[in-house]
């Protein structure tokens, strides 16, 4: 049976490959998404003292430090069983709020915006960051100048960009200085200023996508996020909440004790990222999603005046959930907002300088479980750890593996709409890979590897004769 | 920033110089450049600096707004201990994408095609012997630490005349 491979595929974080099958008559029968980076740190943390978990998972990736930081060190304050200072809280919030800015302009801007500006079908060598560097300046100075901001807040706070400390068991290392925070708030009109423009570019440009918008994931499934009394947005607190494509609640208030009982991981033969499903519908119909779509379609309203401008128009696009993963794009820029917003507000808090930060504690349960929304998506960081406070088995659930059925049933559906016939053009393959950019798979979190991703696609017969092939 | 000595006499007109020392400071002699800048801030202190992990396209912009800009890195090649110095131009990325690592020279085009302007630069590397885990350097590590913080002084005091 012919088979194409797009290995690897590119601008994502990390390692991964797609196959796409062929039958006979040259029409797609089935496309897998594969990971090729190989799985570690569950297992080389144990032994190692809990204590030592933040700053050992933060190496996890470059890109996502601070997400694993802030899981880790909830699921620290776990074994400890404190309740960190209120502004520690507030302070941590802040914190994930601008890694949630810096990651999602990086996915905007720097992965993604080839596609948009310069087109599906570019040529390659074009279709890059350098090509929008060339033609649309402005737009490359906007996004580097948002990305630049949420990582300044992240040095601000945590001492450096890639690989900050700060965060700890039972709260933040340090107090913020007034001067920190002045700085962090000065900083806020201009991060706004640019965000605003690039939702009213973008939504200008989702007509000329309709084809991208009707194919890239665009099916019902059901949704994961974080969920809250207030139904508002919610990234650092809350309980966790499934709903359905209606916007029904399927199941709710899912806490550290009982994710088990909702998630399952099931292992793939052929890729090292597990697939996480919905439990009681088991593996073959528990598919859902997660991340940013995820999360607009969960909440009421963001709980920030201006995003929650954009979150009504945004729920306009559709009668119940947003379904269509294009929309992914749309929600990160919205969400850009909201964090923005939210970083302010509690930067004007009364208690954001207060100098109690950190509660103390030994291990006071053999287990623990810190729960976040990481830029990508629900992050789970779960830890048992023996008598003398040495981890046992740490299980990670990343954002990506949450999506990973979704992301392989959206590159069936891309594939299907179009890959035709036995020779490969470089357009058709870009929309297969934009699906799976789309979601803004960070693989190194999920397989906790690290890597870069090249790309080479193979068609082959039912024979197994290579056909044709493209690599990048 | 150090006294501009051709091309303005008797002004006051200073060059502003930029410093980028960078690499992994868990890993060995990689850390040659974070810590050369570590260095330097105490003798040269009216220079600029930026010490990180690795470069990034949110550097451009500091990069446009300097006369001369050092980056400091560690090698894997040649006889370690040694320093090497070579001046760079800028030129085009052939990446897909900024997400880790961008060489100085693509950032030196970054700066002249988003900033309108490209400062003069040159690469400083110190040859490193082991690059494992661990803070500290090997001998010859710090021979090329030694090195380094003799070396950009001069370059950077004879900079005006060289250029």
């Amino acid at each position: 049976m012919p088979t194409i491979t797009i290995d690897p595929v590119t601008r994502i974080e990390g390692h991964s490959k797609i196959t796409i099958q062929l039958d006979n008559q040259g029409e797609v029968q089935d496309a897998r998404f594969h990971v090729t980076q190989v799985r570690g740190f569950e297992k080389l943390c144990e032994g190692r003292p809990f204590t030592e978990m933040p700053a050992l998972m933060a190496r996890i990736c470059g890109i996502c430090p601070t997400s694993h930081l802030l899981a880790s060190s909830k699921a620290c304050d776990g074994i400890m069983a404190v309740r960190i200072p209120e502004t520690a809280e507030k302070l941590r919030r802040i914190m994930n709020l601008a890694q949630i800015t810096q990651s999602h302009a990086l996915s905007f801007f720097y992965l993604s915006s080839p596609d948009f500006l310069l087109g599906m079908d570019a040529d390659p060598e074009e279709r890059n960051i350098m090509g929008v560097v060339r033609k649309y300046p402005a737009m490359a100075r906007d996004g580097i100048k948002l990305r630049q901001f949420g990582q300044c807040v992240v040095e601000t706070l945590g001492g450096k960009r890639v690989h900050p400390g700060w965060i700890v068991p039972g709260g933040v290392s340090h107090p913020l200085q007034a001067e920190q925070r002045d700085q962090i708030l000065a900083a806020i009109p201009e991060a706004i200023r640019i965000t605003r423009g690039a939702l009213h570019w973008f939504k200008g440009q989702i007509e000329s996508f309709r084809a991208e918008v009707r194919s890239f994931a665009n099916f019902p499934s059901m949704f994961l996020a974080m969920a809250n009394d207030a139904n508002e947005f919610s990234a650092y607190n809350g309980w966790l909440r499934f709903i359905d494509s209606n916007l029904n609640i399927v199941a709710d208030h899912i806490t550290g004790a009982d994710y088990m009982n909702y998630i399952g991981e099931s292992c793939n033969d052929d890729s090292y990222l597990k697939s996480t499903y919905f439990k009681p519908l088991g593996l073959a119909g528990g598919m859902y999603r997660v991340g940013p779509l995820a999360r607009l379609n969960m909440c009421k309203s963001a709980g920030t005046p201006q995003a929650d401008e954009e979150l009504a128009e945004f729920r306009e696009l559709e009668r119940h959930s947003v379904l269509s993963s294009f929309y992914y794009h749309y929600a990160r820029l919205i969400e850009i907002l909201y964090s923005i917003e939210r970083m302010e507000t509690l930067l004007h808090d009364s208690e954001i300088l207060g100098k109690n930060v950190r509660a103390h504690a030994a291990p006071n349960n053999f287990e623990g479980v810190g729960i976040l929304e990481a830029p990508r998506g629900t992050l789970i960081h779960h830890y048992h750890i023996d008598q003398n406070g040495l981890i046992e088995k740490a299980n990670l659930v990343i954002a990506t593996g949450h999506n990973n059925l979704a992301i392989n049933h959206g590159v069936l559906q891309v594939a299907r709409q179009f890959v035709k016939g036995n020779t490969l053009e470089q357009g058709m393959l870009n929309r297969v890979e934009a699906v799976v950019r789309a979601f803004d798979p960070c693989l190194s979190c999920s397989t906790h590897a690290t890597g870069e991703m090249p790309l080479d696609i193979q068609l082959l017969d039912a024979d197994g004769t290579l056909l044709d092939r493209l690599r990048r | 920033m150090v006294p501009c000595s051709t091309g303005c006499a008797g002004s006051k007109r200073v060059i502003r110089v930029l410093l980028i020392g960078y690499g992994n400071t868990l890993r060995g002699d990689d850390a040659l450049g974070p810590m050369a800048l570590e260095r330097l801030r105490t003798t040269l202190p009216e220079m600029e600096y930026i010490s990180c992990h690795q470069l990034g396209p949110e550097l451009a912009e500091r990069l446009a707004a300097c006369d001369l800009a050092v980056f400091v890195d560690a090698s894997g090649n040649g006889e370690p201990g040694a320093v090497h110095v070579v001046r760079l131009s800028p030129e085009p990325s052939h990446a897909a994408s900024f997400t880790h690592h961008v060489q100085p020279t693509a950032l030196l085009h970054l700066a002249k095609e988003l900033y309108g302007r490209a400062p003069q630069a040159m690469l400083v590397t110190g040859t490193g012997a082991t690059f494992d885990s661990g803070e500290e350097l090997s001998a010859q590590g710090q021979l090329a630490l030694d090195r380094i913080c003799r070396l950009v002084p001069l370059l950077v005091r004879d900079f005006p005349a060289m250029w």
